[in-house]
C-alpha cells in the first residue's frame, strides 16, 4: 500500500518565479490496486513520482511504503521497495552494457550483491526465459549491448526489469508516449500482463485518455499540485474518453478565468 | 643505409630497460583507465597519486621498512587520496576535471612534507626486484618478471572483480549513474571506491617505479597523465573496449607499445623535449577522430563524462 500524506514542494522559493509542485497532495493506493493518473502538464504529476521514489526531496509532508516511512529514505535504499520505468528509454538502462548485464543489475535491486559471479548458467536461462514472454526476440540477444536495441526494444526490456524482483510499488512514468503506436500497444499489453499477473500495486502516469480508460482499477486525476478526482470501481468501469476529457475542459476555463 | 641501422640496433638496445619501465606504468595506465572508462569520471589524481606512492615508498625504504610493507603504505595513500577527489566531486559538485586538478595540486605539497626534499635516494635498499627468481638482481630482467607478474595477478583478479554482482554495479555507475541509483546501488560508495582503487593502482606504479630506479623525485609524475593517457589511446586501438576483458587489457597492451614507440622515436633522433608536444597532439588526434568521421556518415556516440 502506497500513501502520501499531505505532501507539499515549492520549487524556486522565495523568487518570482515561485512555483508550487505539490501542495498538500494526499493520496492513498491499496495493495494490489492499478492507479492510472491524468492531468495536464505541470499538475504535479512527475513530482509526484519523484517524491515517491526518492528523487525529489519533499518540503513537508510523509510518503509511506507498506506501513513503512520512505520520506528520507535515499534513492538507492528506496529500490529495494519500488522500480520504476521512466518515459526516456535511455534513463532505464545501461547503455553501454549488455541485455543479460541489465537484467542481473535489476534483479539484485532489492538483494545484496556478493562477490560471487554476476552472470551465470541458471540466470542467463531465466533472463532468456522472461524476455521470451514479450516476443520480440530479446531473448536471443542477451550479450548485445543495450545501446544498439531500438527504443521500443529498451523500453520493453525496462518494463521487465522493473517487475521482476516483484517490486511492492511499480511506477511507470508515461513509459509508452516516446514509443511508435504498434511498439506502444506491446508495451502496453506486455504490462498489464505482468501487473495482473504478479498483482502489482501500480502507479502509472499518461497522457493516453484511452489508456485511462482501458487499463487500471482508478482514475486520479491531478490539478495544480492537489488531487482533483479519483474514479473508482463501477465509475471507473463505466468512465469514457469524453468524460475523462470534460473535466479537463472544466479546468482550462478556469485557468483562462484566473490567467 | 648506416643511419638505419644504427637507429634500429639502438633500439633494439633498449627494448629490456623500456619494457621493464612501460609494464610499471602500465599500473598508472590502469589507474587512469579505471574511472576514466568504467565509472566515466575522467580522474586527474594520477599525476599527484604516482609520486605520493613514490615518496612515501621512498621515505619507507630510507627508514628501512621492507620493500612490500613500503608498497603497501604507497597503496593505502594512493587509495585516500582517489577517495578525497570522488568525495570533494560528490559532496560539492564540482566538475570531476577541476576536482582532480585541486587533489593533483595539494598533493604535490604533500608529497613534499613526506619526504622533506625535493628528491630522495633509496639506491642499494632492498626491492621487490631482487627477489625474482633465476635472474641476476639490478638487470631489466627481474624487473620485468616481477612487475609483469604483479600486473598478470591484477588483470586477472580486476577481470573477475567487473563480473561478479559487486563489479556489475560499479560498472553500471559510471554507464548510467541515475538508472544505478534507481537499481538500488549506492552511487557514492561505488564513485569513492572506484576512483580510490584506480589511484590506489597509480601509486603502485609510483612505489615499483622508485624501487626500479633508486631514487624518488617529488617531480616524478610531470606528464605522467597525458603518457598515460596516450598509452590507453593506443591500447584501446589494439585490442578494443567492448568487453571488460577488452577494456582490462587495453593498459597493459597500450603501455608496452607507447612506451617502445617513444623510445623509438627518441633512438630515431626526436629531441627530448618535443617528447610532451608530440604525446599531446597525438592523445588530441585520438580524441579527436570520432568527430572527425561525424562529418561523414552517422553520428557515433559522443564522448560524454560526468560533470
Amino acid at each position: 500500500m502506497l500513501e502520501i500524506r499531505s505532501a507539499r514542494k515549492v520549487f524556486y522559493k522565495g523568487q518570482p518565479d515561485e512555483k508550487v509542485a505539490l501542495d498538500g497532495l494526499d493520496l492513498k493506493l491499496n495493495t494490489g490496486e492499478f492507479g492510472v493518473v491524468i492531468g495536464s502538464n505541470g499538475a504535479g504529476k512527475s513530482s509526484m513520482l519523484n517524491a515517491i521514489s526518492g528523487a525529489l526531496v519533499l518540503d513537508s509532508g510523509q510518503i509511506v511504503i507498506n506501513g513503512d516511512d520512505v520520506t528520507e529514505m535515499p534513492v538507492h535504499k528506496r529500490a529495494m521497495r519500488l522500480a520504476r520505468v521512466f518515459q526516456d528509454p535511455m534513463k532505464g538502462t545501461a547503455a553501454s552494457m549488455t541485455v543479460a548485464e541489465n537484467m542481473l543489475l535489476a534483479e539484485l535491486r532489492s538483494k545484496k550483491r556478493s562477490l560471487r559471479q554476476g552472470l551465470n548458467a541458471r540466470r542467463l536461462a531465466d533472463y532468456r526465459e522472461r524476455l521470451a514472454l514479450l516476443g520480440l526476440g530479446l531473448e536471443n540477444r542477451l550479450d548485445t549491448r543495450v545501446e544498439l536495441l531500438s527504443g521500443g526494444q529498451r523500453q520493453s526490456l525496462s518494463l521487465i526489469m522493473a517487475v521482476g524482483g516483484e517490486p511492492e510499488l511499480l511506477l511507470l512514468d508515461e513509459h509508452t508516449a516516446a514509443l511508435d503506436p504498434r511498439t506502444a500497444d506491446i508495451v502496453m499489453q506486455a504490462t498489464v500482463r505482468a501487473v495482473d499477473a504478479l498483482k502489482l500495486t501500480t502507479l502509472m502516469v499518461t497522457h493516453n485518455m484511452q489508456h485511462a480508460v482501458d487499463f487500471g482499477h482508478s482514475v486520479i486525476m491531478l490539478d495544480a499540485g492537489k488531487l482533483r478526482l479519483e474514479i473508482t470501481g463501477d465509475e471507473k468501469a463505466k468512465v469514457t474518453v469524453p468524460d475523462l476529457i470534460g473535466h479537463f475542459a472544466v479546468k482550462t476555463d478556469r485557468m483562462l478565468l484566473a490567467s | 643505409m648506416d643511419l638505419i641501422q644504427t637507429i634500429f640496433w639502438s633500439f633494439v638496445a633498449l627494448i629490456p630497460v623500456t619494457l621493464a619501465q612501460s609494464l610499471i606504468l602500465a599500473f598508472v595506465v590502469l589507474g587512469i583507465m579505471i574511472p576514466f572508462r568504467t565509472l566515466n569520471f575522467p580522474d586527474l589524481t594520477s599525476e599527484g597519486a604516482f609520486p605520493l606512492g613514490g615518496c612515501v615508498c621512498g621515505v619507507l625504504l630510507a627508514a628501512g621498512a621492507s620493500p612490500l610493507t613500503a608498497i603497501a603504505i604507497a597503496i593505502i595513500a594512493g587509495f585516500l587520496a582517489g577517495c578525497c577527489t570522488a568525495f570533494i566531486h560528490l559532496r560539492f559538485r564540482i566538475h570531476t576535471l577541476l576536482a582532480g586538478i585541486l587533489m593533483m595540486t595539494m598533493l604535490y605539497s604533500i608529497n613534499l612534507r613526506i619526504m622533506g626534499k625535493s628528491n630522495l635516494s633509496v639506491f642499494g635498499a632492498p626491492t621487490v626486484f631482487d627477489w625474482a627468481p633465476f635472474v641476476q638482481p639490478g638487470f631489466p630482467a627481474s624487473k620485468i618478471i616481477i612487475a609483469g607478474v604483479i600486473g598478470a595477478v591484477v588483470f586477472i583478479l580486476l577481470n573477475m572483480f567487473f563480473k561478479t554482482e559487486k563489479g556489475t554495479a560499479i560498472r553500471a555507475v559510471g554507464a548510467n549513474p541515475d538508472m544505478a541509483e534507481a537499481q538500488g546501488i549506492n552511487v557514492w560508495v561505488a564513485t569513492i571506491g572506484g576512483v580510490g582503487l584506480a589511484s590506489a593502482f597509480s601509486a603502485t606504479g609510483g612505489a615499483l617505479m622508485v624501487q626500479s630506479q633508486g631514487f624518488a623525485d617529488v617531480n616524478m609524475g610531470l606528464g605522467i597523465l597525458i603518457n598515460g593517457l596516450a598509452a590507453l589511446m593506443i591500447g584501446e586501438a589494439i585490442v578494443g573496449k567492448q568487453t571488460v576483458l577488452r577494456q582490462l587489457a587495453a593498459p597493459f597492451v597500450g603501455a608496452v607499445v607507447y612506451y617502445q614507440l617513444v623510445s623509438f622515436c627518441l633512438a630515431a633522433g626526436m629531441p627530448p623535449p618535443d617528447l610532451k608536444l608530440a604525446t599531446g597532439l597525438f592523445v588530441l588526434a585520438m580524441l579527436a577522430l570520432p568527430s572527425l568521421k561525424r562529418s561523414r556518415g552517422p553520428a557515433p556516440a559522443r564522448e560524454t563524462v560526468r560533470e
